[in-house]
């Protein structure tokens, strides 16, 4: 059950993607998430989900894994898509039953947030998928250092953010074994009233909160003895530097914005009947 | 009839996941009743996964478990009853307690079962006296004690289901000499006095040949063999072709047997060892010299 979290989860292969810097990868995905609100045509739209497609393809991440990481949105997809076809009446009626008007602008308007909500979602799930969390501290360690200069530790945040990255799964483990031990002893977590369900929580959280406890001592034992005092003076093994991929990445980028914007600028007005506005 | 008996079990972590793992495959164990059943092998052998399976916490990809001819999966309400018929204790278990007594983290078990106060409390006293800890000790805080201690607390909280067949993950791991030893001691005295089965999965090969009555091999997912002590520790070379050993005292006696001195290597036990020792010597081996 615990398993099936798919949040910030490293997909380890070998592609240009992959390989790229973290600081690249997470100003494209930023760049994206804006455009994305940007867009206010199809035509806008369709190019944005063709370079998440491309980029999906030169990751060589397999297409069902990227449709995995939409399955826990497709809920709210429906609900709002349902509220948008029934609220929104603009364009030709195609259905007029009872109270329920179905318009073609409502379907479309519909479809345009479907697109730009899973573009989102893919666009993000893309970016954990091929940057491992050591890759994404360390960007941001980089990408922060200069606060450093106002006396802001950043490295700091960047370990706890490391920290807290590694010890999930350890953590989901822990509580599997907790709750295979107490179910040993009889403890039923799976039904039961509400309160007798509430109750079950204390058997498994004291001691996850107990070992936990035990654990963060350990490992801040165990961080002193190796010298570890923030990020003052200290340096990276493998430094991060911007080579040629990185920069085309870059250009790709402000390229990109160019092409939103300007796709917005003429196709909006000539598809004014079914763009609507973008207001979600 | 064996008491627990799996047929043909196979399981597997991460079906349809690229990261699938093998974790039983085809085991065949029969323990009968009464005995100490050790189950021996790797880190990553299946041996956890075959514990789980047999007080039905995992279900079977494939295969079987019957307890007492019955399946253990036949209806779920049974299943849930084999929970309390298996008591399975797990790796560690102090990590597991959390009431603010002693007396309230062993009476968890009884009372899930649904059992009067009296009874409740009968049980965790006869399960506290079977493991040694004092009345004194049922008032305190769990998380006060020592790490033997706290061993204790855990596995008497499974005995007091009164289950009839004990499972102990790994008991002794992580104690010290004396920690060890006590726990082995009141294993042996736990079956002893109540008649018991235990079933106990170890990676010492001293603790398997001190107190098993029967040993089950395994390795990779697969159960390689299962017999007597004395059977299984006989053919040394197949347990070391898995990377597995001898009781510390088999290795000095095939040694000494290399060495050539006339002593069987059928040594398991310090005390069998002494006995042999002074067979020898009362044997005249001084004046062979």
């Amino acid at each position: 059950m615990l398993h099936d979290i798919t949040i910030g989860q490293y997909f380890p292969l070998n592609s240009k993607v992959h390989k790229l810097d973290p600081r690249v990868k997470l100003f494209y995905t930023l760049v994206y998430i804006i455009m994305v609100f940007v867009c206010n045509n199809f035509v806008a739209l369709f190019m944005t989900l063709l370079s998440v497609i491309l980029l999906t393809i030169f990751s060589k991440i397999p297409f069902k894994t990227i449709f995995k990481s939409l399955k826990p949105i497709v809920l709210i997809i429906l609900i709002t898509s349902l509220l948008q076809i029934i609220y929104v009446k603009s364009g030709i009626v195609l259905i007029d039953w009872w109270k329920i008007k179905i318009t073609s602008g409502g379907l479309l308007q519909a479809l345009f947030m479907t697109i730009r909500v899973s573009l989102l979602i893919v666009m993000s799930s893309l970016f954990t998928y091929t940057t491992s969390p050591t890759a994404m501290t360390n960007g941001l360690d980089r990408l922060f250092a200069p606060l450093t200069k106002i006396g802001i530790d950043f490295n700091v945040v960047t370990m706890i953010m490391t920290i807290a990255l590694r010890f999930i799964p350890t953590l989901i483990d822990e509580v599997d074994k907790i709750m295979s031990a107490q179910k040993s002893r009889g403890a039923n977590f799976e039904s039961g009233s509400l309160m007798k369900r509430t109750k079950m929580l204390i058997p498994l959280f004291v001691p996850l909160l107990f070992n936990s406890i035990k654990r963060a001592y350990d490992l801040a034992y165990a961080m002193t003895c190796r010298c570890y005092n923030g990020g003052k003076g200290r340096t990276t093994m493998n430094a991060l530097k911007l080579r040629l991929s990185d920069y085309i990445m870059l250009v790709l980028s402000i390229a990109f914005i160019a092409g939103v914007i300007l796709l917005n600028k003429y196709c909006g007005e000539y598809n004014a009947e079914f763009t609507f506005g973008i207001t979600l | 009839m064996a008491l627990l008996r799996t047929e043909n079990l196979s399981f597997v972590y991460g079906e349809g996941t690229p990261f699938k793992v093998k974790a039983l495959d085809n085991v065949n164990i029969e323990i009968e009743k009464g005995q100490i059943t050790a189950l021996i092998g790797h880190t990553g052998s299946g041996k956890s996964t075959l514990v789980q399976h047999l007080n039905g916490l995992l279900k079977p990809a494939y295969g079987k478990i019957y307890l007492d001819g019955k399946d253990i999966h036949s209806s779920k309400e049974f299943t849930l009853d084999v929970r309390f018929k298996v008591g399975l204790c797990f790796q560690y278990p102090e990590y597991q307690l959390f009431e603010t007594t002693v007396y309230k983290d062993i009476a968890f078990g009884p009372t899930n079962m649904g059992l009067s106060t009296a009874d409740v409390d009968k049980r965790v006293r006869d399960a506290a006296k079977l493991v040694g800890i004092s009345d004194a000790m049922l008032e305190s805080h769990p998380f006060d004690l020592s790490g033997g201690e706290k061993r204790r607390v855990a596995i008497a909280g499974v005995i007091s289901m009164e289950p009839d067949v004990l499972i102990l993950d790994e008991p002794t791991s992580g104690l010290d000499p004396q920690g060890r030893e006590n726990i082995l001691s009141l294993i042996r005295d736990y079956r002893d006095k109540t008649g018991k089965t235990v079933v106990l999965v170890s990676h010492s090969m001293d603790d398997v040949a001190k107190i098993a009555d029967k040993v089950i091999v395994m390795n990779e997912a697969k159960v390689i063999s299962q017999g007597s002590v004395d059977e299984i520790f006989e053919n040394a070379k197949a347990l070391y072709d898995i990377g597995l050993s001898v009781p510390q005292i088999t290795q000095v006696f095939i040694k000494l047997k290399e060495l050539g001195y006339p002593v069987s290597e059928k040594v398991y036990t310090v005390d069998q060892a002494f006995s042999e020792l002074q067979r020898i010597l009362k044997g005249g081996y001084a004046d062979a010299t």
